[in-house]
């Protein structure tokens, strides 16, 4: 593991019912980028966010994050060290307000007691979402409660973010407005790992891009790199063979 | 350390039921003694079912069996004062109290590790299950003289009468109740509560101590029902198995917070009483009818309004403000 990257996963597997979800799979990401992780439906996108925030344990491999060895640690205590996620099916708290929402990220997060209120409020002006305070969460749109998700991830003052598809379903307008979100959040200082498949807003934010199929790591490098390999293409769009 | 997350709802809550209790306090001087003891089941009901709320209402694990701790309270008391005679009857009172209070945290901690496991249906079924096991227990170790009865000291000082002292000595039970429910409701444990009743694995996601706050909570809300089975017994002055581990306590605390509003402190306070004066006053004297009437009642307003009054009223307000955002834009 290098100096500069916040988590590293070294040669991770994991399987379900004999099928390889994520496959010997190993990459750094460097602290303070936007990392994009691609690949096809099923390709193991969601299984390796899943192994990282501690839902599933690896077979094999280790997960380094901070210089610190989380394989195998619970969600709670992956959230505690500064992992926080945006899931790709918004999960707000449907009774409560914008306000509750995002405070509930900010008290269980890595917030002093005393900063909760400053933290909440900060998050939800960088999301957009100040003017939307004292709305049920059950009222708000497709995008504003993608907006909400990452919002609450961001009270928890995370030093790594993963945002699972955070423009799917979203109009152009609203993507526009997510990746000018998601940049704010990298230039705060902390580090994103998107997995997302709205290619134009991947190749717009990303500093480096991942691509898995079939739970093979295939390529990663710079995304103008991505979009130019052979192998990605063949992945995505079939071979003649 | 800040005591109250949201501090300013918090106060606000404590101010107005500070002065609701001032104004319940003074009833009992215009009240007929038979409106008191209606009084009585009002306080009774609606500390029983606050302090159901603390765990049931916050976290949406649904106990059907605090009857438990009503019973269990109520025993360890009696029990308890038995083996102290001689004690005047104040400190007597006080010691029972506290011990009653102790040992319900402490059966509630114990029960709480296999228990609470369980989500959502099953949960509700279990405690069902523990109400019934410690009311055939009290009922059949001869020791614990559930079938036979036992007497509790009288604790009424002289000069007052009873139903107003114990009118007071409930109300008070409940004001405690209701203060250690707003504390809960506006700290960092209440908005983890209710982040788990919202959606649980996503509190867990979130780094809310799922276990640990269902525990507190439970335990919590053991002890107050406790607190309020001790004063109920000493109200009684006899009590039998069959007399405080009631079957329709499990269900009351539930249908009051159904009726008033779920998840909120004013809402069970505010379907204890209506349930209370419709079967006590209004429907008091119609005997053969008045169950069935109050079935229909619970029935209908649970079909018309399923997030109770106070729903009703939440959602008016909602409605009211989109209206007004409509008309600035």
């Amino acid at each position: 593991m290098t100096a500069q990257s916040i988590l590293s996963v070294q040669g991770v597997s994991r399987s379900f019912r004999g099928l390889k979800a994520v496959n010997e799979v190993s990459f750094e990401v460097p602290r303070g980028s936007i990392c994009s992780l691609i690949g096809p439906n099923g390709a193991g996108k969601s299984t390796f966010f899943n192994l990282v925030t501690g839902y599933f344990a690896p077979d094999t491999g280790t997960i380094t994050f901070e210089g610190r060895d989380i394989t195998g640690f619970s969600p709670v205590q992956v959230a505690h060290l500064g992992v926080a996620r945006a899931f790709q099916i918004a999960k707000p708290f449907p009774g409560m307000s914008v306000t509750e929402n995002v405070r509930i990220g900010a008290l269980f997060g890595r917030t002093g007691p005393r900063d909760v209120a400053a933290v909440t409020a900060q998050a939800m002006e960088l999301a957009g979402l100040a003017e939307l305070h004292d709305r049920e969460a059950r009222e708000l749109t497709v995008g504003q409660l993608r907006r909400l998700e990452v919002a609450r991830a961001l009270a928890a003052r995370p030093s790594l973010l993963l945002a699972d598809e955070p423009c799917a379903g979203l109009n152009p307008t609203e993507t526009a407005e997510m990746v000018t979100i998601l940049r704010r959040i990298r230039d705060a200082g902390a580090t994103i790992v998107l997995v997302e498949h709205d290619m134009p807003a991947v190749m717009e934010v990303s500093d480096t891009v991942l691509v898995l199929e079939a739970g093979c790591l295939i390529a990663q490098g710079k995304p103008e790199e991505i979009a130019r390999d052979p192998r990605v293409i063949a992945a995505y769009l079939g071979t003649d063979e | 350390m800040k005591l109250f997350v949201s501090g300013r709802q918090a106060w606000v809550s404590i101010g107005v039921t500070l002065a609701g209790t001032l104004l319940f306090a003074l009833l009992p001087l215009l009240l007929s003694p038979y409106g008191v003891r209606v009084g009585q089941l009002f306080v009774l009901a609606a500390g029983l079912a606050v302090a159901w709320t603390v765990l049931g209402g916050f976290s949406g694990y649904w106990s059907f069996g605090n009857a438990a701790f009503v019973g269990t309270g109520a025993f360890t008391a009696a029990l308890l004062q038995l083996a102290l005679p001689g004690w005047p009857a104040g400190s007597a009172f006080m010691v029972a109290l506290v011990a009653a209070m102790l040992l319900n945290g402490l059966l509630a901690l114990a029960i709480a590790w296999p228990i609470l496991r369980l989500r959502g249906i099953y949960f509700a079924i279990a405690m069902l299950g523990v109400s019934q096991v410690c009311f055939e227990l009290v009922s059949n170790i001869d020791s614990l003289r559930g079938a036979l009865g036992v007497n509790l000291m009288d604790i009424v000082p002289r000069g007052v009468r009873p139903e107003r002292f114990y009118y007071w000595a409930l109300l008070l039970a409940t004001l405690v109740i209701v203060l250690v429910a707003i504390a809960v409701r506006h700290s960092k444990l209440g908005y983890g509560l209710l982040a788990i009743r919202e959606d649980e694995d996503t509190a867990r996601m979130l780094g809310v101590p799922t276990t640990r706050y269902k525990m507190i909570a439970f335990v919590i809300s053991a002890m107050l029902t406790a607190m309020m089975g001790v004063i109920y017994a000493h109200n009684l002055g006899y009590i039998t198995a069959n007399s405080v581990y009631r079957g329709d306590f499990n269900l009351n605390v539930i249908v009051y917070s159904l009726l008033g509003g779920m998840g909120t402190i004013i809402g069970p306070i505010i379907g204890a009483g209506i349930m209370t004066y419709v079967t006590q006053v209004l429907l008091g004297d119609l005997l053969d009818t008045h169950m069935f009437i109050t079935g229909l009642l619970i029935a209908v307003l649970v079909l018309a309004a399923p997030n109770g009054l106070y729903g009703i009223y939440d959602n008016y307000r909602l409605r009211m403000r989109r209206r007004k955002q409509e008309t600035q834009r």
